[in-house]
């Protein structure tokens, strides 16, 4: 069994987050996860106080284990939703968008570690400095949000520049991936894209079929422009956003062409929807149970780790 | 050295760029600096002056980097 000091530090069993997606993540499919023993992580993404405060009580009657939040730190409710996680008290937060600093103290003193995801090994040191308890080293393989850094490059770098636990993200989806990350030094993993399809995830049945059906090339980024590109599925909204991008459209008029794109992915809609996913999605193709992904990952990278041997003469 | 030059300095040496093409006015906009480029160069600032350094609280031209480095520096 593979076991990690973020294990002990969280009270988890299995070094495992599942990833804070915007609209995806709600309180079932994150106390589906800390069942089967990893960290479910609700997303604060909407930036909607009762919202968020609905999907954290349902994680909390659904599971007794430790269960996260994943909050941007941007928009502005921010205040309010900070002050909500402190007083709901999950067991973990994990930020995105900037540093937490201002809230640390609020969020430590509600018994709640901090974890933001870094972008690059000197926000990962700013982060250490400003109290975090580990962080997410996030490449751009990953689905949704992306920096310039890939997972192999940014994750050894990062852990050389901090000494708290690093979790490495972005394009694992089986124990192939999570064997590599341990061995770049990261202390446990986060998945997103694998539990789009797990059958507790809400998600259109048409965005499942899609990550599913994905090959390696299926993803596309874009976004660059404004300043936040994204990773999603190639579809006629994502297409059409890269042909438009660099013409002479306003940045607002590219700003509006976006707008309620993800909601429509969530509800399937071929044609609007921006259907975020990462790189490794050509390697899903079957939909299982959050207990399912987590054990054959885990199970899977166990193997491989015993076998390393077999490399070296 | 004033701490406009001492600023410049290692905004400079960063982005292998000469003393000259930077002035007080000059912003991180100014010269393509993104936010991962901005936090090295607060880290070197850090280094270089002995007190911490806040991206942001700093201010975005060197003008303001020095006010605030001042500030800090009593």
């Amino acid at each position: 069994m593979i076991k990690s000091s973020i294990c002990e530090q969280i009270g988890i069993e299995y070094p495992i987050f599942q990833g804070g997606m915007a609209r995806i993540s709600d309180g079932a499919l994150a106390a589906a996860v800390s069942e089967a023993g990893g960290l479910g992580i609700v997303s604060a993404a909407s930036g909607d106080v009762n919202q968020v405060s609905e999907q954290l009580d349902i994680a909390k009657k659904l599971t007794s284990k430790p269960f996260g939040v994943n909050v941007m730190l941007r928009g502005e409710n921010i205040d309010a939703l900070a002050k909500l996680i402190a007083d709901k008290k999950p067991a973990v937060v994990t930020t995105g968008a900037g540093n937490p600093e201002k809230y640390m103290d609020m969020w430590k003193a509600a018994g709640i570690k901090v974890i933001p995801v870094a972008a690059s090994a000197s926000f990962a040191k700013i982060f250490e400095r400003a109290g975090a308890d580990a962080v997410v080293a996030e490449g751009c393989e990953s689905g949704g949000h992306v920096g310039e850094l890939t997972t192999m490059a940014l994750v050894p770098q990062v852990c050389d520049a901090v000494s708290i636990p690093v979790i490495a993200a972005g394009g694992i989806a089986d124990g192939r991936g999570a064997a590599a990350a341990f061995m770049l030094g990261a202390e446990g993993i986060q998945v997103g894209t694998r539990f789009l399809v797990a059958t507790e995830c809400s998600i259109n049945q048409n965005y499942k079929d899609k990550v599913l059906k994905a090959s390696d090339t299926s993803t596309i980024v874009t976004g660059k422009r404004l300043g936040h590109p994204v990773r999603s599925l190639k579809s006629p909204f994502s297409r059409e956003y890269a042909k438009i991008e660099y013409t002479s459209i306003s940045n607002e008029d590219l700003e509006q062409f976006a707008v309620g794109s993800l909601a429509a992915a969530v509800n399937g809609d071929d044609k609007h929807g921006c259907f975020l996913a990462g790189q490794i999605s050509g390697l899903i193709n079957k939909e299982q149970t959050s207990a399912e992904i987590i054990k054959e990952i885990m199970e899977q990278a166990e193997e491989l780790l015993k076998g390393g041997a077999k490399w070296v003469r | 050295m004033t701490t406009e030059e001492r600023i410049i300095k290692v905004i400079a040496s960063h982005l292998e760029m000469e003393e000259s093409e930077i002035t007080e006015a000059t912003t991180f906009e100014d010269l393509g600096v993104d936010s991962l480029d901005a936090v090295e160069i607060m880290m070197e600032l850090e280094d270089e002056f002995g007190v911490e350094v806040k991206a942001e609280e700093a201010g975005k031209s060197v003008k303001e980097l020095a006010d605030y480095l001042n500030a800090k520096l009593g």
